[in-house]
């Protein structure tokens, strides 16, 4: 190793020096890299604070509902109608189910109640967001399924719409759709009043679902408003009841009854047949759902006579005792009008008795076609009948400026003009309330606040009407099986021909019947109505009267009436203590 | 450059307490945030038996086996440990032989890093760091004479660093060898060799982590998730979105201590990698200014009691000094920067404050040997020799 080279490596070893300027370079550059931190975090969170909140909201924050009830609709007396019942959704995430194994799966359908591959096909559905695995779970079955702490589940609160009574007041109540919006009834007609708005929370949820922050102040649910209505469930079920088996007997097309309180014009009971249970909303056919009371409007025959009798009595032309010509076959405008019977003259009570068409034409004549038509419309006939509720009908009148003398004289019983149910029921109220036609209505009235009512007739014109119309149910009358033993019944049966293409069908009826009793002093007015009866029983004193018997019946006890006309020698006794013959 | 120099040294006491208390404060508060972010995991696991305390309980022990294992090192001369410093790092690579073996190695997300020992797991790799500050540090004052030539003074320590790359990729661990090449070529550069070889090599290395990104597929998808986190936030980009979220939810003061939504079960790994973000998130820019800059403050201090070593002509110490402090600095600057969006994610925790029983003892360890370090320039001053 010669002289130089030593002295080299010897100088290197020697001046191993650690130059400063090496250790301040990489110090300055982690120095500077920690500059570049800080700056770099006061971006983040100076900045892009909004930005990021915003992202991280759109991952964590979540809007719930809280879902709010619909309020209940209850008869007067508070026994439920439509009640809201509290159900539990199960929501899935198909991602965390297709882990489960075979013994999860299996506790899971078990708990719902469905076989194991239903279940998986439920699952299978495609695309990967979550999938309701059942709904309208009960709240048992839904702490079941809680309990077996299964991952990807979630279940959530709704409320179903339950009609208890089921078909019943299934017309009177109606009905709502799957986002629980009234569809029909009272249901659609106080939609606003009984739906609830449900309450929101924005929240900050963990990954795993839990509400971990609230974001705002929370939107508190208003829960739907309950409902009291005028109809009673006890008077509504016999109504159905009678309704429904006098519909079957007779294989009528449709038919209807309506029950209202004759002083208040509250609507205790109605109902419609062909009849449905709002409880399967998936069997309903316009068909059944359709209210035959309010909506349907048919040419009523001679439930109208009253009216014109009432008129003629008021202008002074007649007294229930005047004698009439009824002589058969009254030609008017080439058209002549008979009777079932011929009598050669009656009374005016006679008239209405028999329910003479004759008779009834000859005063019906006795007006001028404005005074007839007007007698028609302030009783109610040709307006909307103001019940409130949806798809009511105004039926047809004939304005009187056009009315022919033949017109006049079919309209005079019924014939030409087109009433629904519900206007027939409240213009009786006229002759009911000693002349004073009350506002109807589907909710319960405060005794407290009376509402004012429309005077149509003179109270004592009203109560000869009535008097004269008492006789219809008894000897002699057209309805004598609309009689109920201990009360008076004044009403008047109506049997019209049905318009079928383009003439009245001879074998097609409409049969209808509107009393109130006690007659005395109404309490309750009762109208049925059948479309076209089957069999010989076509009369609406036959069809439609019984229906009306049994109804008041019930209605009168129910409201503890006091019975106006002396019981009946007890028959039924008598027999029953007669000696048995031996067998 | 005679700034530091011109003063003369003047050191008072045994020991440098600002160093200790420093260190005791960051173990300290990352106890508090491996608890806080730790907390609703650790309830929600099985495997914790849903104790929340599960991590707090352990990370208390690792402190404290750390404090243990720092005073062990601290009664050790350094010049002992330069005698054993190659000895130790050989230990070292076949450790991280060992855990490659089926069997022995523990898979975990599909690294095989840990050696079960029952009730903690070792991570070598950990180890590995600090045992290769030893060993450059000793080779560099060893080799001293080479430091311009390539052949000589690269070259061997080159091949040691392929082999300890090799073995590291094989787990794979690439945030530790990163952290490891950092080590070498900084002690390589502080101790002289030729800046023009040394910039040729860093270029040279980052074409190499470069093909190395490329070839891997799931490191190239760390990086694209990297790019743009919100072209994907449910997929590849999403730890870095949800480490971003909590960064920027944190704000300027934070939602409070115990109130990031992050770590509940958003943000993987909240008390480790992302601890940061959770500390960004519950204690906002106050918090992560805060780190940052005690992080800074002690780097410094390592920074500073290395170059004190240089003057006292003690090259070992000054080395070991200072490659300590690039570790902990590329390390804590890499694992926040990862947080911050700046680097593709990376499996590396924050030094001192993340969960992790390997990382906290050979932190410990580090600061054992700095104040040893510092300490024997105290006795020195007063007139003892080592």
């Amino acid at each position: 190793m010669n002289h130089a080279a030593r002295n080299r490596a010897s100088r290197r070893i020697l001046h191993l020096h650690l130059e400063p300027w090496r250790t301040w370079l990489v110090a300055g550059v982690l120095g500077l890299w920690a500059v570049l931190l800080i700056g770099r975090a006061l971006y983040l969170q100076g900045l892009q604070h909004n930005f990021l909140q915003d992202k991280g909201d759109e991952i964590a924050a979540r809007r719930l509902t809280i879902p709010a009830y619909r309020g209940m609709i209850l008869d007067r007396d508070g026994r439920p109608l439509a009640i809201s019942r509290p159900v539990e959704t199960l929501w899935g995430w198909p991602k965390k189910i297709d882990r489960y194994d075979a013994h999860q799966l299996a506790r899971l359908a078990g708990a719902l109640g469905v076989p194991v591959a239903e279940l998986r096909r439920r699952i299978a559905t495609p695309g990967d967001g979550i999938l309701s695995l059942d709904r309208d779970l009960d709240p048992k079955q839904a702490a079941r399924i809680t309990e077996l702490n299964l991952p990807g589940l979630q279940l959530q609160r709704e409320f179903r719409r339950f009609y208890p009574d089921g078909s019943v007041a299934a017309h009177v109540v109606g009905f709502t759709n799957v986002d629980d919006v009234g569809q029909d009834g009272i249901e659609l007609a106080y939609n606003d009043w009984l739906e609830g708005r449900p309450g929101s929370r924005h929240v900050i949820r963990d990954r795993r679902g839990r509400i971990v922050a609230e974001l705002s102040p929370e939107r508190d649910a208003r829960q739907g408003g309950n409902l009291t209505l005028s109809i009673d469930l006890k008077i509504q079920y016999i109504a159905h009841k009678a309704l429904k088996e006098a519909f079957e007997a007779s294989h009528a097309e449709d038919a209807g009854i309506v029950v209202l309180d004759a002083r208040t014009g509250e609507i205790l009971a109605m109902s419609s047949m062909p009849d449905y249970d709002p409880n399967h909303r998936a069997n309903l056919t316009p068909r059944l759902v359709r209210n035959r009371v309010l909506t349907d409007s048919y040419e009523p025959g001679s439930v109208m006579k009253p009216f014109t009798v009432a008129d003629v009595m008021e202008h002074g032309l007649v007294t229930p005792d005047t004698v009439i010509d009824t002589a058969p076959g009254y030609a008017v405008g080439g058209k002549v009008i008979r009777d079932d019977e011929d009598f050669p003259e009656q009374t005016v009570t006679q008239i209405l008795q028999r329910s003479s068409n004759i008779g009834a034409v000859h005063l019906a004549m006795m007006l001028t076609p404005q005074q007839f038509i007007d007698n028609f419309r302030s009783v109610g006939f040709g307006a909307y009948p103001d019940t409130g509720f949806p798809g009511e009908s105004n039926g047809y009148l004939h304005p009187w400026r056009t009315l022919k003398p033949v017109d006049q004289a079919t309209e005079a019983y019924g014939y030409g003009v087109s009433v629904t149910l519900m206007q027939l029921a409240r213009a009786y109220m006229a002759f009911a309330n000693n002349g004073v036609i009350m506002p109807l209505t589907f909710l319960k009235r405060d005794p407290a606040d009376p509402v004012q009512g429309v005077r149509v007739y003179p109270a004592p014109i009203a109560a000869a009407v009535r008097r004269m119309l008492m006789t219809v149910t008894q000897d002699g009358g057209t309805a004598v099986r609309a009689d109920i033993p201990g009360y008076t019944v004044a009403g008047k049966t109506g049997t019209a021909h049905k318009w079928v293409g383009n003439r009245y069908a001879q074998n097609q009826y409409y049969a209808t019947f509107v009393g109130m009793a006690p007659a005395t002093r109404p309490r309750f007015i009762v109208a049925v109505m059948f479309n076209d009866p089957k069999g010989p029983n076509y009369y609406g004193g036959l069809v439609a009267a019984p229906v009306f018997a049994k109804v008041m019946g019930t209605a009168l006890r129910e409201f503890n009436v006091p019975p106006d006309e002396p019981m009946p020698p007890p028959a039924v006794l008598t027999e029953r203590a007669a000696p048995r013959e031996p067998a | 450059m005679k700034l530091y120099g011109a003063q003369p040294i003047r050191l008072t006491g045994e020991l440098d307490y600002g160093l200790l208390w420093l260190t005791c404060g960051l173990l300290g508060f990352g106890l508090v945030m491996v608890y806080s972010a730790s907390l609703p995991t650790a309830e929600a696991a099985r495997f914790t038996h849903y104790n929340g305390y599960y991590y707090l309980i352990r990370q208390s022990v690792f402190v404290a086996l750390g404090a243990a294992a720092a005073v062990a090192v601290f009664q050790i001369p350094m010049r002992t440990w330069q005698q054993f410093a190659p000895y130790l790092f050989l230990a070292g690579l076949s450790l991280l032989a060992v855990v490659l073996i089926p069997g022995i190695g523990k898979k975990v997300y599909g690294s095989q890093r840990w050696i079960s020992l029952g009730f903690a797991n070792l991570q070598p790799s950990e180890f590995m760091k600090l045992l290769a500050v030893l060993y450059a540090a000793d080779y560099t004052t060893r080799k001293a004479a080479f430091m311009n030539d390539l052949k000589k003074g690269f070259l061997p320590m080159a091949g040691v660093m392929l082999a300890t790359g090799a073995l590291l990729l094989l787990e794979p661990d690439f945030g530790a060898f990163v952290v490891i090449v950092c080590i070498a070529m900084g002690i390589l550069f502080l101790g002289g060799l030729n800046w023009r070889v040394f910039a040729v090599l860093v270029v040279v290395l980052i074409i190499g982590f470069a093909v190395l990104i490329v070839t891997s597929p799931y490191r190239m998808q760390r990086v694209l998730g990297f790019m743009n986190p919100w072209a994907d936030p449910y997929g590849r980009g999403y730890q870095l979105a949800h480490a971003l979220i909590a960064f920027g939810r944190g704000s300027w003061t934070g939602l409070g201590l115990g109130d990031s939504i992050e770590k509940l079960f958003y943000l993987p790994e909240a008390q480790t990698d992302f601890l940061m973000a959770v500390i960004a998130e519950e204690l906002g820019f106050v918090g992560v200014l805060a780190v940052v800059l005690l992080f800074s403050w002690l780097i410094a201090k390592a920074f500073l009691i290395g170059r004190r070593a240089a003057r006292l002509e003690r090259h070992f110490s000054a080395l070991t000094a200072q490659g300590l402090a690039i570790w902990l600095g590329v390390q804590g600057g890499i694992n926040i920067g990862v947080n911050m969006g700046l680097l593709p994610t990376k499996g590396l925790t924050m030094p001192f404050l993340s969960f992790g029983g390997s990382g906290i003892v050979a932190n410990c360890i580090a600061v054992g040997f700095l104040l040893r370090i510092d300490w024997e320039h105290r006795q020195m001053m007063r007139g003892k020799t080592f």
